[in-house]
């Protein structure tokens, strides 16, 4: 009896072992710290975004800021830069950081929203506007997405029309886009990225794809980008592109402060043109004309 | 964009130093001259920017980038939009719901493709709903978007239920008014038809009976029209029209246009037909029930037999 106990000990032993062996890695007793980690080959698309902004920025361009941070797990991030340095050092911080993309925020007069979006070492850049800015916080977006998962990006035809959108459509695809087995980036397609031209502008929207057969819920962010200028270096070099369309947040202050202006100045021109243009006799009359006029008794009784 | 024609203080002078210069040099036309901007100079690199796009470009497959360019999917065959022809740049715009639908239509055309492309790929792109992860919105905020969903439903449901109350405590008044001068109705023809049976005008006790067909089959009046409820007798109505409120012939107009062309109290028979005993024979087709003469009543008492 103790024998055969002790068989079918040892054979429920061995079995164990090998269903270790099927299911688990087995690691090896001891590894050594210089050992390189094993290489991603299927991570090609090398694609790493700087995202961060100046000084004297407002609350909701920094929920912006980090809402993007959220969207792009490529991204990378870095405390305020002091606006006092020019701008070409942002090409330093990138290379200290080993990114090849920049998306950075810069803030004026604590009003006014601009964004470089840059390919870091040898150009091109492009400043914007930012305008009607919209976070993912807010509770009409309804929409949430994986965190980390790659985007679809949509784009406009109109982006195939000019040449400088082309160019701005090739550098949205490159920051925007999450890279293809992206180590932090996560497996299913569950959102798209949208840019749209109108009115001169790039409109942008996050929204999440529900079902299959294309019912979508926005996540946000939402922002409109202005489009300033295109460099053909990064934060600087000669002009490739300037928008005619673009008025500067102060001009355009400016002139609707002049036309409300222009309202109580015209007043006062008409006024003084009255004044100029009125005659003094409106027509002449001559006192004697009322010598010979009767007053009849029905007049007087409506009169009175 | 508006036009500014500079004609502040300040820029009075130099203006008018240029235009002294220029009036010199015999340069300025007779009449009102006007400083105009210098048109804007924006540069447009087109060879530029085609060179740095190649550079910029990286040759990868489309599963490395995932970009569409597409217009924005037709409108459902239901909807009255116009697809195609878009309002112009500001006009659109500036109507909301239609830009916001552009976009959709947009990012939907591009999902259906995008997925079909990928599916092709053999690339899964539906989550399986076991399978949690990390979201970009944090639970928490969902529950709060929720919530304020839900309050939204609720309130409208709430105004909804408040005003039908309203609609129907309005209406309930009129049912409940109508209902008493039913009862009230009843109550005075059944008190009515009592009298007359004690005062011997009524024989038959069925009155007491519950008349189902009361208000299914409408006794038919005389004449031929449904009564009206409460309607009195015709002479009492005439008589109403002319004594009612202390008699109103002081009041009301008298030859009017409508009553001068009125011709209800014409008949042809007495003005327009021949004088005399003609109308003594009121029935032209002869009179009813006119008795047969002795020899046919004869016959017809023999044919009895």
């Amino acid at each position: 009896m103790g024998k055969r106990s002790r068989k079918v000990f040892e054979e429920t032993k061995k079995n164990e072992a090998t269903k270790e062996l099927t299911d688990e890695v087995i690691l090896q007793p001891v590894i050594t710290s210089d050992e390189p980690p094993a290489k991603q080959s299927r991570w090609i698309n090398k694609q790493r975004a700087l995202i961060f902004s100046s000084r004297g920025i407002s609350h909701r361009a920094r929920h912006l800021m980090i809402d993007l941070r959220t969207m792009m797990p490529h991204s990378k991030a870095e405390p305020k830069m002091d606006r006092k340095d020019k701008l070409f050092v942002i090409n330093e911080i990138c290379e200290m950081k080993n990114c090849n993309k920049c998306v950075f925020f810069e803030a004026k007069k604590k009003q006014d929203l601009y964004m470089w979006v840059s390919n870091c070492p040898r150009g091109p850049s492009a400043k914007f506007l930012v305008e009607n800015v919209h976070t993912m916080s807010e509770l009409k977006m309804t929409g949430n997405c994986l965190k980390g998962s790659r985007p679809l990006l949509s784009f406009d035809n109109a982006f195939d029309d000019e040449p400088y959108l082309s160019l701005l459509k090739e550098l949205f695809i490159q920051t925007f886009g999450t890279p293809n087995h992206h180590p932090k980036s996560q497996p299913f397609f569950d959102h798209v990225f949208t840019f749209s031209v109108t009115d001169n502008r790039i409109w942008f929207r996050n929204y999440q794809i529900l079902e299959e057969d294309g019912s979508l819920v926005e996540i946000g962010p939402r922002f409109v980008l202005n489009p300033i200028r295109i460099f053909e270096g990064s934060f600087g070099g000669p002009t490739l592109f300037t928008n005619p369309h673009y008025v500067s947040p102060n001009t355009h202050r400016q002139l609707i402060r002049r036309q409300v202006a222009q309202k109580y100045i015209n007043r006062v021109h008409a006024k003084k043109s009255l004044d100029e243009r009125k005659p003094e006799f409106t027509y002449r009359s001559d006192i004697t004309d009322d010598v010979f006029v009767t007053i009849r008794p029905e007049d007087n009784q409506q009169n009175g | 964009m508006v036009d500014f024609h500079h004609s502040s203080d300040s820029e009075a002078a130099d203006s008018d130093e240029e235009l002294q210069r220029a009036f010199a040099a015999g340069k300025l036309k007779p009449g009102l001259n006007v400083v105009v901007e210098a048109p804007k100079q924006s540069i447009n690199n087109v060879t530029g920017m085609k060179q740095k796009l190649k550079e910029l470009q990286q040759g990868l497959d489309w599963v490395e980038r995932l970009d569409l360019t597409n217009p924005p999917a037709p409108p459902p065959p239901g909807s009255n939009e116009t697809e195609g022809t878009e309002g112009s740049g500001v006009e659109e715009t500036d109507n909301d719901f239609k830009r916001e639908l552009r976009f959709y239509r947009q990012a939907q055309a591009s999902v259906l493709t995008g997925l079909a492309k990928l599916h092709k790929l053999g690339i899964k792109t539906r989550r399986p709903d076991d399978y949690f992860a990390e979201m970009s919105k944090t639970d928490d905020h969902m529950k709060r978007i929720r919530e304020k969903l839900l309050e939204k439903q609720q309130g409208i449901e709430n105004r909804d239920k408040a005003r039908k109350l309203r609609d129907l405590k309005k209406y309930g008044k009129k049912v409940q008014q109508d209902v008493l001068q039913k009862r009230h109705k009843e109550k005075r023809e059944m008190l009515d038809a009592v009298k007359k049976f004690r005062k011997g005008q009524k024989d038959k006790l069925d009155f007491l009976e519950e008349t189902e067909g009361k208000g299914k089959g409408k006794q038919q009046n005389r004449h031929g029209k449904t009564d009206q409820p409460f309607q009195p007798n015709r002479k009492r109505q005439y008589k109403n029209t002319k004594f009612g409120y202390g008699g109103q012939k002081k009041r009301g107009k008298m030859n009017t246009k409508e009553s001068a062309s009125d011709m209800s109290g014409f008949s042809k028979k007495i003005n327009q037909g021949k004088p005399g005993k003609q109308y003594a024979n009121k029935n032209k087709k002869g009179n009813k029930n006119k008795r047969p003469g002795k020899t046919q009543r004869q016959k017809m008492k023999n044919r009895q037999k």
